[in-house]
């Protein structure tokens, strides 16, 4: 089968493309998914370079949507024929994939195989950022980093049909406007203006209730500087690098702040949880509430430019990779 | 008036017992006729230096008394009101000047004792059940120095919301006291290991939340005993400062919340601070909750209060009595 694999850590470069990998035989408990397009995430960027550690070599990709075409021995929640999503499990970036069965997401009527490859990992990150970590309420403030990006895109849009006030920060105009459209009340260019001042500024100095900070060692400091008493702090990526290790009682001076470095696999760690936010988000894009900007389409053979166009900080919502 | 003064910073012998003015309520303070002062590890840490206060002081932060006098722009209290507070330096006093807002009504159900008791451990207690993890029934707790100040109101609190509680102690004696405050597991962490037993304890799930007073001593394997999205609350670091954490930790070890709180922050308006102390003095004038007092002290023995203190042999609260 055509497929991407990393045979040694580095620049986009490693995603080498080949015609002819074996396709996966599947193990008890298993699926064999025909995919119809997988998602490119910055966790993919993560694993290529060996920030996040994987077994050299491998397929990579996190995410995506297809047709079951074969079974493993036991497997009763997904059948042959079925159109599925998935997350958090590598080998997206080929034309089959073996996939645990419970791990496998019906999509349903009403969406496409797009749309639930795209929806799939950054949707239910900001599902359970929004309704899980830091639940949040109608009139409360939250400061989303990257409000343009994947994830804060569908996280803006969320809170905003809460009915919470989102605050966004983004690098230029054109993200700006983005944002805008997904429902920021008011964005921050934080190239061109100082982040805490403003957001102080914006809330008359209380703060906000929570901040979502996928950017991670440039922001996460003055992130708490930003935060009204008893506030969160979510920590949920590290685009900008990883936050060094921090002096605790700074939570406690800055008013006694809660932190949190939540990953989605724990928040949808049972397959009722997986199905229930799953279910939530493709809900959301069903009825249009939450629009899904898949604005990036590419070959699988191409992976090596999504990446290079990803990390170069261009690109806003969606990549996709098309067998 | 009589009064326990600190010169130099150091051990509990720079704490000396003097003749000093009154003092002068400043307009929207009030001047106490001291009862009884609380003795806190916070006020050792302000005698030995680790916290930093103009030299000469007279240390103290919690107490309960009368008020004697009032400042000009004085509203919330008058002569004669019965009153409780924490948070005013200079408690080791037969009179302190307070500012009114740190200042709460103490009812007549309850003792001059048990109000000054209550102020800074029932605060904390309060705060940390009620909303730094607001504790459900089901839950399980595990709590830190459970025969502690703190601890002992913290396991109280717990057990009546119905949460299952794990207290941690550093003796079998105290590990009675834990117990009979509503403790349904104690583990002796001077003879056990404390993640082995907690683990053991909850068939290896872990806790909902940790209540951590201990600081250094304890944080690493506290991380090793909490469930998935379980909450990590640091209110105290008696055994020293936590090192710096590392995020990525929270999240390797189940996405993990931590907070490290002060009372202020739970305390920051009037309103909240009597809502606290009104549920706390009502709970004690019912006896469902017990401030236990290990031992009252002349004023001028506070040398030998710090000194029991320090060697945590007693289990409750020290007061003062001047």
């Amino acid at each position: 089968m055509k497929a991407i694999q990393v045979r040694k850590n580095g620049g986009p470069e490693v995603l080498e493309f080949f015609e002819d990998l074996p396709v996966p035989e599947p193990k008890p408990n298993e699926a064999i998914v025909k995919l119809s397009a997988s998602g490119v995430n910055f966790i993919d960027v993560y694993q290529r370079e060996g920030r996040y550690k994987v077994v050299l070599p491998f397929i990579p990709g996190q995410e995506g949507a297809g047709v079951v075409e074969a079974l493993g021995e036991d497997v009763t929640t997904v059948k042959n024929g079925d159109r599925v999503a998935w997350a958090g499990l590598l080998g997206a970036y080929a034309e089959y994939a073996s996939v645990p069965a419970e791990r496998l997401v019906p999509i349903p009527a009403g969406v496409s195989d797009e749309q639930g490859a795209a929806a799939m990992l950054q949707g239910m990150t900001a599902q359970y950022l929004a309704y899980g970590t830091y639940p949040l309420k109608a009139g409360e403030t939250a400061l989303v980093h990257a409000a343009a990006g994947g994830v804060g895109l569908l996280l803006t849009q969320m809170a905003r049909n809460i009915g919470a006030r989102v605050i966004g920060t983004v690098s230029n105009e054109h993200k700006a406007k983005l944002a805008r459209e997904a429902g920021a009340d008011d964005v921050i260019l934080y190239t061109h203006q100082d982040f805490e001042e403003e957001t102080k500024r914006l809330t008359g100095g209380k703060g906000v209730d929570v901040v979502y900070d996928s950017v991670g060692k440039t922001t996460f400091e003055k992130g708490l500087n930003v935060l009204r008493p008893r506030g969160y702090m979510v920590l949920f990526g590290g685009s900008s690098g990883a936050v060094p290790p921090f002096d605790l009682i700074q939570l406690s001076t800055k008013g006694s702040l809660f932190v949190t470095r939540p990953t989605l696999g724990h928040y949808i760690a049972s397959r009722q949880e997986l199905l229930a936010r799953a279910g939530a988000v493709f809900d959301m894009v069903r009825s249009g509430k939450l629009k899904l900007r898949i604005e990036h389409t590419y070959p699988l053979a191409d992976a090596q430019r999504a990446h290079r166009e990803l990390e170069g900080r261009k690109t806003t919502g969606k990549l996709l990779l098309i067998p | 008036m009589k009064a326990i003064r600190v010169q130099r910073t150091g051990g509990p012998e720079v704490m000396e017992f003097v003749e000093v003015p009154i003092p002068q309520p400043k307009s929207s303070e009030a001047l106490i006729k001291v009862s009884v002062a609380g003795v806190n590890s916070i006020d050792g840490q302000f005698r030995d230096g680790r916290l930093r206060t103009p030299l000469p002081f007279v240390p103290g932060q919690e107490g309960s008394g009368v008020v004697t006098a009032v400042g000009p722009q004085t509203k919330l209290v008058k002569v004669g009101d019965r009153v409780a507070w924490s948070g005013t330096l200079g408690s080791y006093a037969e009179y302190v000047a307070s500012p009114e807002q740190h200042l709460v009504p103490v009812p007549a159900s309850i003792t001059d004792e048990q109000a000054a008791a209550a102020m800074m451990h029932g605060l904390t207690a309060h705060y940390l059940v009620n909303d730094a993890h607001k504790l459900k029934a089901g839950e399980t707790a595990l709590v830190h120095a459970a025969a502690g100040g703190v601890g002992l109101l913290v396991v109280q609190l717990a057990h009546a919301v119905g949460a299952r509680v794990i207290g941690t102690v550093s003796s079998e004696e105290k590990g009675k006291l834990a117990r009979e405050a509503g403790a349904d597991e104690v583990i002796v962490f001077t003879t056990q290991d404390f993640e082995a037993e907690v683990k053991r304890i909850t068939g290896g799930k872990g806790v909902d939340v940790v209540y951590d007073g201990v600081g250094k001593a304890t944080f690493e394997k506290n991380l090793n005993v909490m469930k998935m999205r379980g909450m990590l609350v640091l209110y105290g670091m008696s055994s020293g400062p936590v090192p710096p954490v590392d995020p990525a930790k929270l999240s390797e070890k189940g996405s993990l919340y931590m907070a490290r709180t002060t009372l202020a922050h739970f305390t920051a308006t009037r309103e909240e601070l009597i809502a606290r102390t009104s549920a706390l003095f009502a709970m004690i004038a019912s006896g469902s909750l017990n401030v236990k007092i290990a031992k009252k002290y002349p004023l001028a023995e506070a040398v030998e209060a710090h000194r029991d203190m320090e060697a945590r042999k007693l289990a409750g609260k020290l007061l003062l009595v001047p």
